[in-house]
Order: C-alpha cells, then structure tokens, then sequence
C-alpha cells in the first residue's frame, strides 16, 4: 500500500515537472509575450524595461529564472502575479478553491445521482419507452455545449424572465459564501449547478446503462437469477456494482479535472471566481506565474483523482483485490 | 460597479491601466489636475494640491508651485513638501512606466532612471519648507509638463509610502475617498476619507456617493443583465454589440455616448516593402471604404470616420481628408481607379502583403476587409491573427517584420503629441523592442524638428503651438506612414437610478465623483 502511494506521489511530481517545464518554455518561446514589456506598460523607455526586466528576475539565464519561480512557488511561496503585481499568487488559489469546490462539489451530487437515476432506470425498463425517451434527453444533454447551456440559463433568468416568479429569486452573479449566507449560497450556485451537471448525466447515464446491460450477460448474473433472487436485486446488488466501475473511473478523472480548473467556462458565465475563473484571466493577460501555479493545482487534483480511483476499484470489484 | 476582471496594482505610481485610471481621480491629487466636469470643459488643467497654477520662468525650464496647506491624508497625516519631494522620487525608485518618458527632463532624473533605488533627483525637486514651495527645474523645456504632472503617475503620496510597488495593498491619498480594500480576484472597495475637506470645487469636487463597491469576474454581458436588474449601477467594459439594438430601444436614458480621445488605425511599416513606396501606402488610403469599416465597429452611432491623425476636440485639430474621391475637409467616398492607378505607378503590383490582426471580432473583420481589397487593387495578400494579448507588443517588434496591422492608441492625456510624437516621432521607434510605439518605424527629420518646435512653442503659446500641430498632422498624412480610420465612441450603460453623468474628455473616463444615486 505505501510502496502504491509512494509511487503515486513520484507519478504526480513527475506529471508536475513536466508541465511546468512545458509552459515556461511555452511562455518564453512565444514572440510579442516579454513579460518586461508588458509588466512596464505602453512605450516604456528602454531604460524602464532593463530596470522591470532586473526588478523581476527576467535577465537572468532561463534555468535560473524557472528554479527562482519554482522556490517562489513551493518553498517560500512568495511568488507574485506579472500583472496584479502584490499579488501572491498561492494565497490566490487557496482563496478561490472554495469557490471551485463548492461549485464542483454541488455539480457532482446533481450528476451522481442523476446518472445513476438515468441508468438504473434506462437498464430496469431496458428497450421500453422510458428507456428511449431516457437515452434521447440523455444524449441531448450530452450534445449541448456548456457555454451555451449557461449563457441561454443566463438569459432566461437574469435577463428575459428575471422578472417573473419563476426567476425573480434568483440573486445576481457571483459567489456568496457558505459560512457568510448558507441561503445565499445555494442561490448562487443552483444554476450554476444543474448546468454543469446537465452533459455529465448524460454521459454517466448512458455508460452506466450500457454497462449494466453489458454485465447482464455473465455468469454471475445468471447464477444470482437461478438463484431465485429477485429482479430488482438482482439489478442493484449484483449488475449494477460491477458496472460501477467504468463510471467510478469517469468520476474520478471528470471530478479532478473539474477541481483543478476544469470548470472555466461555468465559472466565467456565472462570474463565479474560482479557480477556473483565475487560470482563465492569467491566460488572458499571459500572467505566467498564476499559470503555472493553476497548472500545478490542476495536475496535482488529476493525479490525486486518480489514486483515488485505483483505490475504489479494490472496494468494487472483489477481482481486483489480489492484485 | 462591476468590470470583467481586476485592473492589475493598485499602486497608482506604477498602475497603467483604464480600468483604476478611471477611479484614481477621487482618492489622488497631483499639483495640478485636469478639471473634474464634463465635455471639453475637461480639458482645463487647474491646481490641485497647488494654490495657483505655477509660475514658469527660466524659459520654460523652472516650474514654482506653493502648495496649499491644511491637506491631509485618508490616515490623517499632513501633507507637506517633504511628501511632494518623496512622490516624485518614488516614479522613479519604483520604475513607474513613464518614468523614462515623461519625466526624464527633470533635473537628474537621468541618474535615477540609471540606478533607481539610489534617486534623489538633487536640483530637479526642490522643496522650500518654510515658504511651502516645491520648485521643479527640467533639463530642456517641455510643453506637456503640466498634462504629465496631471495623470495618477504623479500621484502625490506619503512619504514613506514603500518604494516598491504596493501591489494589492493601499496607499492613502487626498481625495474625497479613500482605498478600504483590493482583492483582485474578488472586489475593490472604496469609501469616504474622513479627513477630506474640498479646497477647490474644480480640481477636487466633494462626492456624492458614499461607498464604491467594484465587483470583478462578469462578462459583459452579465454586466449588462446586472445593471438592468438593480444588482449594480455601472458598468466598466464596453456592452457586446449583440446588447446594443436592446439597450438603444429599451433603455435609452441610460445609455451614455461619448467621443473618445482615440482612432483605430493600420500602422505601415515603411521599412518594409510595399509600404516602404509612398505609392503604395497613398493607393491603399485611397482604396478604403472607412464606411465599410465603421459598419465593423457597429455604425454610425459608434465611430467616426477619420483621414487625419489628431482626433476632434484635440489641441491643433483641424478637419481634412487627403485620400478620398474630392479631397478636402471630410472623407467621401473610396477611389478605386487612382488606388490601382497608384499601385502600377509604384511598381509594386503583385507584391505579397501579410495582415496582423487580434482575434477579436472587429479587428479580424476589419482585417478581411482589407484583405480583399488589396487584392482588388494588385496584391497578393493574406491575413493572419493572433491573440490579442501578445498582438501589440507582436506588432511594434520590428524582429517580427510585421508590413501592416490593425490597432488603436487612446491617448494618455490631451496633447497633440501624445499622437503625433508617440506614433511617428524618431524617438518612440526602437527597433528590436516590444515597446516601440512608433509601429510604422517612421523617422522624417523636418517633421521631427518641427514637433520639437511645436512643443517648445506650446510652453508659451498653446494656440500658436496648434497651429503648427495642424500642419504637422497633415504634412504627416502626406507620407501615409499610418492610416487612420476612425474615431471610437465610448458606451457607458449606468443604472435608471444614477444621475448628473459626466464624461471627461481629458481622461476618457466619468468624473465619478460628479455623479450620485437615487
């Protein structure tokens, strides 16, 4: 188990490394980016831009300048934004994860549920009619893109309806916190919520369908059903704990990428500033340290995920355990 | 007030952007300012923390200011000379970025640009304790000193304000209101300075409001659903073109209009061939629809077409069109048969021509415009777009070797040469720099002489000086080294409860201060 964890970790660091190498030699390579020019502003005289380029460490040789960065970043933390200079660039994150966790976290338990709701369902009633009509809005929200999804919410209850009694409780974007106003907080975020939610039950209920259809041809299955045990038994005890696992895998990949910033576009529709939000404006204004630090967030959350994954499947899938 | 995202510092020393440029106003004072108001009354510097406009003698060389006394700052503390010298030190001891620009003709300010933390600025800043006087003696004359002395750049500050850049932590000044707290990722919030007393109406006017809250993190759009639903009053960025036919019918009273001290314009490189032909820079002038290009930027209402390089309301503009169907003060119509007419002249038909441009929407369009009509007219040209992050720092790298580009200068303060010396003087073309504003690389030593001599003029004489600008801007134009297309408006949707909006010229902001809620 810890030479497993251990492993992991060295995985993650590497993953990390690697990433980190690539966008700053990303970052310099792109011609027209000189951070000198853009921290010291429009026509800036040489003189200007040499002192900019000596006050942050830009003049000096490119493996020097990532070590600089990195100990800034991990050792003394100190590392500051190119753009909102003072900025600390760790304590910006840690500030803004809530927002992403709170955001993440709520989609999750909409579209767990909603996609074992989906699935289970869609498998009981198999070919019928609730299993089209299942499939049908399933693949529909599967095939609408977020952005549009959140900008057409956006319209309707901001905007078009946001007079209505339908919408008229909705509070205006942005995020309030949990411990601030629990109330305020739910607001924010319901519709935020469901539409992050919405492409993720689709998909997980349509993979968990096919799955649980899939298991129902093994042998297992038909021992249980001999067995006299019953039909719903059968379906949640039996069928649908071996088909977890594929969806097990696909939450945890979906889950840590969210977490680490995956959940951009809601967040920029919802004005909501979490993570996503900042990686988003430092991309925007090519703020080299708030990327890398996102980047390194985003790949530790991956590779955490998927530790946890590995993990979960020993709990699932007896098979696995002698592994 | 809500704005798409955070402005950078707060440090008004070192901060170059609009967004807090736009706020600076009612928190810092300098020793002179533009008059807070609305319309071309903005344009009037008038003494802020100065008693009296100064005093200039030593041709043009020394500047005599008294400072008033009874100032204090939001912490409470007096203002004296001692923070005036201390301000102007700390430009340069924190590498402001106008450091090098705009106030280089201070006495010693050269020393302080070569070692920044050791500036003193010895004979250039000097303050008269007992007389409450600051004296500021330049190494050569400089007929905008007044404008540069009015932007936040100047700010005056405590003393021992750090001499490092503030970042997110706030720095007291002396206006009406007072920084309470920055968090780029979330608000800037601002508030009453309790120990403000108005001492001139003009420079410094009282506010109405109390409390300033300014949210970050809403696209526009969302800025604009939040405004028509009462959750905020102002907001910064510009409304989508999608939102402008909805607010134009359904909100009219509070859609704000304002002509800006701007053009968008495609910058020639004249180093580089076809452009490095006169013929080939004036038939493209001649070829263009500035019609079919204002439509790009959203009509009529939103942009004016332009053939000249000052915008109206700027010192020395006088209305003219070189390259057009019937030259003479206005643009009428493109002039297809001189343009190709002009292209076989110049030898250069047949020439391959890349256009840079953003990726946004307006420049990408404007770009396959243009992309057409080169074409039409002989060439062989292709568009190519880039991120409008690097884009203007792509296109003033003449390692890039960039032929021409569309972008756009909104001047810093209202000074003709804030356009014509910063886009085409000898001194703003710095070859292999990404600051390098003189994009075309344009160097004509009569024209430079001759804005050297139109702003020592203008020490003494502003409408003398604005006339010799006049000719400048046109003689320029004579050489197409740039081509201008229009003058932007800027759109401000305010809530149904805001009122007495004003738009100053001067800094292409709303005097804020100015205005008040329901």
């Amino acid at each position: 188990m810890l030479a497993a964890l251990l492993q992991r970790v060295a995985q993650m660091l590497f993953v990390m490394f690697g990433i980190s190498v690539l966008v700053f030699l990303i970052f310099f390579a792109t011609p027209g980016s000189d951070p000198a020019a853009r921290i010291a502003g429009k026509n800036a005289a040489p003189e200007t831009l040499i002192a900019v380029r000596h006050d942050f460490g830009l003049d000096r040789p490119l493996p020097v300048q990532y070590a600089v960065m990195m100990k800034k970043l991990f050792v003394t933390q100190d590392l500051v934004s190119f753009v909102n200079r003072g900025l600390k660039v760790v304590p910006a994150i840690v500030e803004a994860a809530p927002v992403t966790l709170s955001l993440v976290f709520g989609a999750a338990l909409f579209w767990v549920i909603g996609g074992l709701a989906v699935g289970i369902l869609a498998a009981a009633y198999r070919d019928g009619i609730v299993d089209r009509v299942l499939m049908i809005l399933s693949l529909t929200g599967v095939a609408i893109p977020v952005f549009w999804l959140g900008e057409m919410t956006n319209l309707v209850s901001q905007n078009r309806l946001h007079d209505t009694l339908l919408f008229s409780w909705v509070p205006a974007l942005g995020y309030v916190p949990l411990w601030v106003d629990p109330v305020g907080w739910f607001k924010a975020l319901l519709l935020p919520w469901l539409t992050l939610s919405l492409g993720f039950i689709g998909i997980y209920g349509r993979v968990l369908r096919a799955n649980i259809v899939e298991t129902y041809q093994e042998d297992f299955i038909r021992t249980a059903r001999a067995k006299g045990i019953s039909e719903t038994r059968v379906l949640l005890r039996h069928a649908l704990r071996m088909s977890l696992v594929p969806f097990v895998t696909m939450f945890g990949l979906d889950f840590g990428a969210l977490v680490g910033g995956g959940a951009l576009v809601t967040e920029v529709i919802f004005g909501l500033n979490g993570v996503g939000k900042l990686t988003y404006d430092s991309l925007q204004s090519l703020d080299l340290p708030v990327i890398m630090a996102s980047v390194m967030y985003a790949s530790f959350f991956v590779v955490l995920a998927n530790a946890v994954v590995d993990m979960t499947y020993a709990v699932l899938d007896p098979r696995t355990r002698s592994h | 007030m809500v704005a798409k995202s955070a402005g950078g510092t707060i440090d008004p020393q070192i901060n170059y952007a609009p967004l807090y440029w736009s706020y600076y106003g009612g928190i810092y004072d300098g020793l002179v300012t533009f008059r807070k108001a609305g319309g071309v009354d903005s344009l009037v510097i008038v003494p802020d923390l100065a008693e009296a406009m100064p005093g200039v003698e030593n041709a043009g060389k020394t500047y005599v200011f008294k400072l008033r006394k009874g100032i204090k700052f939001s912490n409470g503390k007096d203002l004296t000379t001692d923070d005036v010298v201390a301000s102007f030190q700390r430009i340069f001891k924190v590498s402001s970025p106008t450091s090098g620009t705009w106030y280089k003709d201070i006495v010693g300010a050269k020393a302080c640009l070569a070692k920044p933390a050791e500036c003193t600025l010895e004979g250039g800043v000097v303050a008269d304790k007992s007389n409450w006087t600051i004296t500021i003696n330049l190494t050569a004359p400089d007929g905008e000193f007044l404008d540069k002395l009015s932007m936040p750049h100047a700010s005056i500050l405590p003393a021992e304000t750090v001499a490092r850049d503030v970042g997110i932590d706030p720095i007291p000044g002396t206006g009406p209101y007072a920084f309470e707290s920055y968090d780029p990722n979330k608000a800037l919030i601002w508030a009453r300075n309790p120990h403000f007393k108005e001492w001139s109406a003009e420079a410094q006017p009282d506010g109405y409001v109390d409390r300033f809250e300014l949210d970050f993190g809403l696209t526009a759009d969302a800025q604009v659903n939040a405004i028509i639903n009462d959750q905020a009053d102002v907001m910064f960025d510009q409304p989508p073109a999608s939102r402008l036919a909805e607010l134009g019918t359904k909100f009219p009273n509070q859609v704000h209009l304002d002509p800006q001290l701007a053009f968008w314009y495609l910058p020639l490189n004249v180093n580089l061939a076809p452009f490095d032909n006169l013929k080939a820079r004036q038939a493209l002038a001649h070829a263009i629809d500035l019609k079919a290009v204002i439509n790009f930027f959203g009509g009529r209402n939103l942009a004016t077409p332009t053939c000249q390089i000052l915008p109206p309301g700027m010192q020395g503009y006088k209305s003219f069109c070189l390259h057009t169907k019937d030259p003479g003060s206005k643009w009428t119509a493109p002039d297809l048969e001189k343009a190709k007419q002009l292209v076989d002249e110049s030898g250069t038909k047949g020439q391959a021509i890349t256009i840079l441009t953003e990726d946004g929407e307006i420049s990408r369009n404007i770009g396959s415009y243009l992309q057409s009509l080169l074409n039409q007219i002989g060439y062989n040209a292709n568009i190519k777009s880039i991120s409008g992050n690097i884009h203007y720092g792509y296109i003033q790298n003449t390692n890039n070797k960039v032929q021409i580009s569309v972008t756009q200068w909104y001047a810093d303060y209202p000074a003709a040469s804030d356009f014509l010396n910063v886009l085409l003087g000898c001194g703003s073309f710095r070859e292999g720099s990404d600051s390098s504003p003189n994009i075309s690389g344009f160097c004509d030593k009569d024209l430079q002489a001759r804005m050297d001599k139109a702003l020592a003029v203008g020490i003494t004489d502003q409408a003398a000086a604005g006339e010799l600008w006049a000719a400048i801007d046109q003689d320029m134009m004579q050489q197409v080294p740039l081509i201008p297309l229009f003058n932007p408006k800027q759109v401000t949707f305010v809530s149904k409860r805001m009122g007495n909006f004003q738009f100053s010229k001067a800094t292409n902001t709303w005097a804020y201060t100015l205005g008040w809620v329901q």
